[in-house]
């Protein structure tokens, strides 16, 4: 990253910090690159610092240190620019139920100085697209939380920005709402070359949806690379043996099969990490005949974004643990606005 | 930055437009007002048992009648009361998340904060007038109205409205200040509450002039709400002027002034508020 900056579509962080009141340390200086038209995703479970670091990049929050890059503008410097060009989607609904869907989308559309020939088009192709064109005259509050999704998707790209941020946008949906909701996300990226940012905690998501990962836990990136990388670096796939009754010596005539790393034993059967696992099976399942023992099933996993966290923070993946760092602010903030209140 | 400001002015009146019950509130206060307090706390009735001549209108510094003295301060009355609920609708856009959505765009501050101004300025003016008209309007139906004794010319019609007009945005810039600091609602009702009481019990809006001790009077001349009611009764009664120490624009430059420190400080809290967190 010496030279130039990166420019059009890029978001770079650089030791990016941000600790609330002194001592609640949100996140503590993250580092990444996110590439024009990729789909970036942060995973890490609550209270990781995730909504934090998109508060830093998308001009919400002053980071304490280091440096946001979006675009090819500095965050801090030049707030309002980086505004126009990205488009943000809370994790919360932040749209105007008071208000009907399509005067949602025209509003957004008002602030993103969307020229006034082409507002009414391109919130109707919106309205469409994400298949609010039959509720589009109803108020907001009616919606179905799906439908509340689509249409914070839309007020966020209404202006075509180069560049998306998504912050934990699916938290909350049916698994048939997620699908929908990423069907469009893909979908834009696909036709504009959008790069997107994706803050989640739900690691199939990540897994299927991202190009690339960061996994962040507690304020700092434990692991980054695509989800093929991040698994390839637990050492491979994992071939599960199950004889069908107890085989003691089995141990060490599977640990001699060429390309097998180590063995372990489990409930009766047998772990096997291995490279490539595909191409290794008829070896283990001919060492197994080769042994005189009979085989139950012999099963294949590459290993999951679960193992990889495991691997990566020592820790199963948490989902709630209490108060994130944000929330554990903002309640140091209320009780001191209580006691001013009092005295 | 004019686009925003419209658009964003067009927002909250749709949604004001679409809380018929909140309108419906608002206009319950001041008709309660003229058509039980006004009527029933009638000092005219005190001037028949004993009061000599003319001692009424000193009382009421140039007013015919307690009622018409009185509606003509229930003009800032009201415009404290109405301008209220915009600082709860900040507080409720910040919880509800669509102020963070909004502060999100490349919208500026100036025109996010304007546009509320604006709106809210509005149902407070429009209940002022509705209040002067009504209270006329009562006194054609034989009952205690309000008695127009000076003859109204432009310069004075615009006084009026220019009283009306300055003080609803200097209660609605205060409101909004509050709105923009605050985060919880019932702190905000608490504040406001603590505010609103003391700002028209020290003014002139519903006591008499002469019943008020000198150190009251000396207090309620610097309130605003006595500023805009002055003006009011200056322009509607005939015998007002004698008991006046200055002419209605002194009195509107003063208001004035409130409204420009008050818009200020607002100006100030919502910049801190919108922009990025800390």
């Amino acid at each position: 990253m010496s030279g130039t900056l990166p420019g059009d579509g890029w978001i770079v962080a650089q030791d990016l910090v941000k600790t609330f009141n002194g001592s609640v340390h949100a996140v503590r200086g993250v580092s990444f690159e996110v590439r024009p038209g990729e789909i970036y995703g942060f995973l890490g479970p609550n209270g990781a610092g995730k909504t934090t670091t998109v508060a830093m990049l998308t001009a919400g929050l002053e980071a304490t240190s280091g440096t946001g890059l979006v675009d090819g503008l500095d965050v801090r410097r030049e707030p309002s620019r980086v505004k126009r060009r990205i488009g943000v989607v809370f994790q919360e609904s932040t749209a105007d139920g008071d208000l009907t869907g399509r005067e949602n989308l025209e509003l957004a559309a008002a602030l993103y100085s969307v020229p006034r020939s082409e507002l009414r088009a391109r919130v109707d192709g919106l309205l469409e697209r994400m298949q609010i064109g039959e509720a589009a005259d109803r108020l907001a509050k009616t919606y179905s939380g799906g439908m509340r999704r689509r249409l914070e998707l839309a007020a966020g790209i209404v202006h075509a920005p180069r560049i998306l941020f998504l912050d934990e946008p699916t938290l909350g949906l049916d698994p048939q709402g997620r699908a929908g909701f990423w069907k469009y996300v893909l979908e834009l990226r696909r036709d504009h070359a959008m790069t997107v940012f994706v803050t989640t905690h739900y690691l199939d998501e990540a897994d299927d949806m991202c190009d690339r990962i960061a996994i962040i836990d507690h304020g700092t990136i434990v692991a980054t690379g695509t989800p093929g990388e991040l698994k390839d670096r637990l050492g491979g796939d994992i071939v599960t043996v199950r004889p069908t009754s107890p085989a003691p010596t089995l141990g060490p005539v599977l640990g001699a099969v060429p390309g097998v790393t180590s063995v372990g034993q489990q409930d009766g059967a047998y772990r096997l990490k291995c490279a490539n696992g595909e191409t290794l099976v008829p070896a283990i399942v001919a060492a197994c005949v080769g042994a005189g023992v009979g085989l139950q099933g012999v099963s294949l996993k590459r290993p999951s974004l679960d193992e990889v966290f495991l691997e990566f923070t020592g820790r199963e993946f948490r989902e709630d643990e209490g108060p994130t760092a944000t929330d554990r602010a903002v309640m140091v903030g209320r009780v001191r606005e209580r006691f001013r209140g009092r005295r | 930055m004019i686009r925003e400001t419209i658009a964003l002015t067009k927002r909250e009146l749709l949604r004001l437009a679409r809380n018929p019950q909140a309108i419906a509130t608002s206009l319950l206060l001041p008709i309660l007002y003229l058509l039980l307090f006004g009527q029933g706390f009638n000092l005219g009735n005190l001037a028949g048992r004993g009061l000599p001549p003319g001692a009424l209108t000193a009382l009421l510094i140039g007013a015919p009648t307690y009622f018409s003295y009185f509606a003509a301060g229930m003009v800032g009355f009201v415009a404290v009361t109405a301008t209220l609920f915009i600082g709860a609708n900040v507080i409720f856009d910040k919880l509800f998340g669509i102020l963070k959505r909004i502060s999100s765009t490349p919208a500026s501050a100036a025109s996010i904060f304007g546009a509320r101004l604006i709106a809210g300025s509005i149902q407070p003016i429009g209940l002022a007038f509705l209040v002067l008209g009504l209270s006329i309007a009562l006194g054609h139906l034989g009952l205690s109205g309000l008695d127009v004794t000076a003859s109204v010319g432009p310069v004075g019609a615009l006084e009026i409205v220019l009283a009306v007009v300055i003080l609803s945005v200097m209660f609605a810039s205060l409101f909004l200040a509050i709105g923009f600091s605050i985060e919880q609602p019932q702190t905000y009702f608490a504040i406001v509450n603590a505010i609103n009481l003391p700002v028209l019990l020290t003014s002139a809006a519903l006591y008499p002039w002469g019943t008020m001790p000198a150190w009251l009077q000396n207090v309620a001349s610097y309130n605003p709400v006595t500023l805009a009611v002055e003006v009011i009764r200056l322009n509607l009664f005939a015998a007002a002027p004698s008991y006046y120490a200055y002419s209605a624009g002194v009195y509107l430059l003063g208001l004035l002034g409130w409204a420009v420190a008050m818009n200020l400080i607002a100006t100030v809290l919502a910049r801190r508020a919108l922009g990025p967190r800390h």
